[in-house]
């Protein structure tokens, strides 16, 4: 498992607290998966069974949307970006959350617990409540020919992600404690994208991309949770 | 030493090399590109270059990449399985989520050339294998076949976990058509058709995209052939009935346009009225003579028309004095009741209608003025017409002399009018209907609506100037003119009665059936044996005065001369006391002055409303409220 977890062998000094963050990971991951698993159980077989795969259908439903948009919207910008702007634009290990630790492919997503997907799905949500905002404020003085539409996606956005959040919190209360944990990843980017014209494109430009990939973090695990909770409706997984 | 060695040898075998290959250039390779990267499932993903040029050398491609945190440089490990100028990158070296930093390195003898970075995330580069395994049947729905449609996800696509969602769409056509039609499925993996065409080949594909990614390749075509579902029975009949469904509907749409003509033939209407001959279409153009041209009858004879003057009588020429028209410019209410006695009576002549003309009394009458004045005139009038009725009185009493425009009616002679309608003469007639006049113009204008109920009565509180002026009207050639002066005058004169009496009658409220004084009464005898005469109110009327305490005298009858022959005041006397019991209504006797055709003495009075018209006439009294009660008012 932990091979798994981390495919480098080859370790930096960087690397190990991640590497023993992983480890604990992988214990939690077990543990966490039982405990899950038990609350499912335990859950189906009290009156409540339907209400969770019918939530997660409902929350991987709007989650799904909120991706569409964002990436709609990183594609749209990115487009107009100059040459220039590409170079110059922070990694995409610059954001914020990229601090928190995720599963990288199919087998560690499917080891880790649900309580342990969710947790990592409505954190990711919390953290970018606020970077969300301070796009749709942006949005209006953003030197682009469509800035209009632009801010009427992101308001679009940032009611999708209210409505998530609120949703993902019901959800959590059902699947138990160790759902609930949050882990909280301040963003440090500030109220103002930039001060010139290009800064505040390139700003913008990463702000989207990165929330481009977190969202699609979110919309995975949702979906993988809600066919690892539709076992008794085969159909839609 | 041994590299300078190794490179001078090196430096030789390039340039036998060269030579050995003289004539030709080499250069460096060209820029490669790296033009895409795919993940067919989220687990593993192939990138894909092209190479530029390879400078006349083989070229060696290389692709190195580099992942999201991280320095370390990788170089691909499998260039075979994604084909020529490929990289695959197996499930160990896939991460997704994490950004790889991508780089094609071409290499040739002379040189190398590095490909511009790509930057790639596995999230977005996923593009599904087509959908396996599709197979088409044909179901029975009721002997109606529809086809379903079957699939799998492709192979390597995980979704039972949930890694991986993905949404179908299926299409389909007729073999020998171009235009397919496509159908949105969504994640389920079956599909019914139905709307088939019987015996038709249908060829259907299935294609898929995960959630967030790139449509699949269009899967291999599966040809399905559609049995013939129409039984020859069904057929005949669904036939039979769609062409009656048609035929009845066409029925019907014509039936509906023609429903206006079917109506009129079966239901004509009811043709409303039209003067035969009579041309609608040349009227409304304005040619009225023509239209009018189709009515002629031959012995119409519509060529007097031109001289209208001659048969139409539009208005009568009147001459009233000068006095008189003052008199009767006083009175402006009369005409209305002058038209009243004419719808009240029925036989209207020359005499009438000359009474009645509406615009005659129009002309004449002018504003109420001031009562006082025009009594003072009327006392003035009086005064003179008497003097002119004792003139006429005396001279000849059944012909007076129209010249002054005088006519007086001596209402005695008055029969009620229905009975006598035959019988009686015109003269009477006349008179009756001067007396009809007369009546009407007697309302009491203070507490009845002046023109819809019976004439009140006339208080004879004024009666300096009261006197009835009458008439003995035979069959004259100028009847009617006079006799519309006359109407004229009288009607003044009671308006004025009516004007000057209003202020003292408020007990005239009371009676029940108000009518107009009828009756006149002879005044005295003046010294020129003229009979002075002046109106009596009927028996009835309270407030009838006989405050000038008059002597009255009944006529006793006209001699063959005549000459009115009146009774002695005793008898008089006596028959008023008789009548005076036989009131109905209250208080004062009533004065009544008759004038009698019989000489016999009236043995009793009679009640002018309920008594039987002949006993009026037997007794010689004539009640024109009597001739009110014929018609109903």
């Amino acid at each position: 498992m932990m091979a798994k977890w981390s495919k480098n062998t080859k370790t930096s000094a960087s690397e190990r607290p991640r590497r023993n963050l992983k480890k604990e990971m992988a214990q939690m991951g077990t543990r966490g998966q039982l405990l899950a698993l038990l609350t499912v159980l335990c859950s189906a077989l009290m009156c409540k069974a339907v209400d969770i795969p019918d939530l997660l259908d409902r929350a991987s439903q709007r989650s799904d949307k909120l991706h569409s948009l964002s990436n709609m919207l990183a594609l749209e910008l990115e487009s107009d970006l100059p040459t220039i702007g590409r170079v110059t634009m922070p990694r995409p290990a610059m954001c914020h959350t990229s601090s928190l630790l995720t599963p990288n492919d199919k087998e560690q997503a499917l080891q880790v617990s649900e309580s342990t997907l969710m947790s990592l799905a409505r954190s990711l949500l919390k953290a970018w409540q606020y970077p969300v905002g301070v796009l749709s404020n942006s949005a209006n003085s953003l030197p682009h020919q469509s800035k209009g539409s632009i801010s009427n996606k992101l308001q679009e956005l940032q009611e999708h992600s209210r409505n998530l959040e609120d949703g993902l919190d019901v959800l959590s209360g059902k699947m138990g404690p160790a759902a609930q944990i949050l882990s909280t990843l301040p963003y440090r980017g500030g109220s103002d994208l930039g001060q010139d014209k290009m800064s505040k494109l390139i700003n913008f430009n990463f702000l989207l991309s990165c929330l481009r990939r977190d969202s699609h973090k979110i919309d995975s695990f949702l979906k993988v949770l809600r066919c690892r909770a539709a076992n008794m409706q085969p159909n839609l997984c | 030493m041994m590299k300078n060695d190794g490179g001078v040898r090196l430096f030789w075998l390039l340039l036998l090399f060269l030579l050995y290959t003289r004539g030709k250039s080499y250069s460096v390779p060209g820029k490669p590109t790296l033009t895409r990267c795919r993940s067919p499932e989220k687990e593993t993903f192939t990138c894909w270059w092209e190479p530029g040029s390879d400078g006349g050398l083989p070229t060696t491609y290389k692709l190195f990449y580099r992942k999201e945190g991280s320095e370390k440089e990788y170089q691909c490990t499998d260039y075979h399985t994604g084909g020529k100028n490929s990289c695959f990158f197996n499930k160990n070296d896939t991460s997704i989520w994490v950004n790889y930093n991508i780089t094609v390195v071409a290499t040739n003898a002379l040189g190398q050339a590095l490909s511009d970075p790509l930057n790639i995330d596995v999230y977005y580069i996923v593009e599904p294998n087509p959908p396996e395994n599709l197979k088409v049947t044909i179901q029975n729905d009721k002997g109606w076949p529809f086809l379903r449609a079957s699939w799998d996800p492709p192979t390597k696509a995980d979704t039972r976990s949930g890694w991986i969602t993905l949404i179908y769409e299926l299409r389909i056509k007729l073999e020998e058509e171009d235009e397919w039609e496509i159908h949105h499925v969504g994640q389920q993996k079956v599909f019914n058709i139905f709307g088939l065409q019987s015996e038709g080949t249908y060829v259907i594909q299935i294609r898929c995209k995960p959630d967030h990614g790139f449509w699949s390749e269009w899967s291999e075509d599966v040809q399905v052939v559609v049995p013939n579902y129409f039984p020859n029975k069904r057929s005949t009949w669904v036939l039979v009935m769609v062409f009656s469904g048609m035929v009845f509907l066409i029925l019907s749409w014509l039936l509906h346009i023609n429903s206006r003509n079917l109506k009129h033939c079966i239901l004509p209407p009811v043709p409303g009225p039209k003067i035969k001959g009579f041309d609608q279409k040349l009227h409304k153009s304005g040619k009225s003579v023509d239209a009018f041209k189709s009515l002629d009858v031959p012995d119409f004879p519509h060529h007097t028309f031109s001289k209208s003057e001659d048969l139409l009588v539009e208005y009568i020429e009147v001459y009233v004095p000068e006095e008189q028209e003052l008199m009767l410019e006083k009175s402006n209410n009369l005409h209305n009741g002058c038209l009243k006695s004419e719808n009240s009576v029925s036989d209207c002549d020359s005499g009438r209608g000359s009474c009645d003309s509406h615009t005659l009394l129009l002309d004449k009458s002018g504003q109420q003025t001031d009562t006082q004045e025009s009594q003072t005139d009327e006392q003035r009038h009086g005064e003179a017409l008497q003097g002119e009725n004792l003139a006429y009185t005396h001279q000849d009493m059944v012909s007076p002399d129209m010249s002054a425009g005088r006519v007086k009616t001596w209402p005695s002679v008055f029969s009620p009018l229905p009975q006598n309608r035959s019988t009686e003469d015109q003269t009477s007639s006349l008179e009756i209907a001067k007396q009809h006049c007369l009546s009407d113009s007697l309302l009491p204008s203070d507490f009845l609506t002046p023109y819809h109920s019976p004439p009140g009565h006339c208080t004879r509180e004024h009666l300096g100037s009261n006197y009835w002026e009458f008439d003995f009207g035979n069959k004259r050639p100028h009847l009617t003119q006079p006799q519309t002066e006359v109407c004229h005058q009288i009607q003044a004169h009671s308006e004025i009665n009516i004007n000057t009496g209003v202020k003292a009658e408020p007990a005239a409220q009371k009676f029940p059936t108000p009518r107009s004084n009828e009756y006149v009464e002879v005044q005295r005898i003046n010294e020129e044996d003229s009979v002075v005469l002046r109106p009596v109110a009927s028996n009835y009327d309270k407030l009838f005065e006989m405050q000038q305490g008059e002597d009255y005298s009944r006529v006793k009858g006209v001699d063959s001369d005549s000459v009115l022959l009146l009774l002695q005041k005793e008898a008089m006397e006596e028959e008023m006391n008789m009548c005076s019991c036989e009131q109905l209504t209250d208080t004062t006797d009533a004065h009544y002055t008759t004038f009698a055709t019989s000489p016999e003495k009236p043995t009793a009075c009679t009640h002018p409303t309920p008594q039987p018209l002949e006993e009026r006439v037997v007794n010689g009294y004539v009640d024109t409220a009597t001739m009110f009660t014929m018609p109903p008012y």
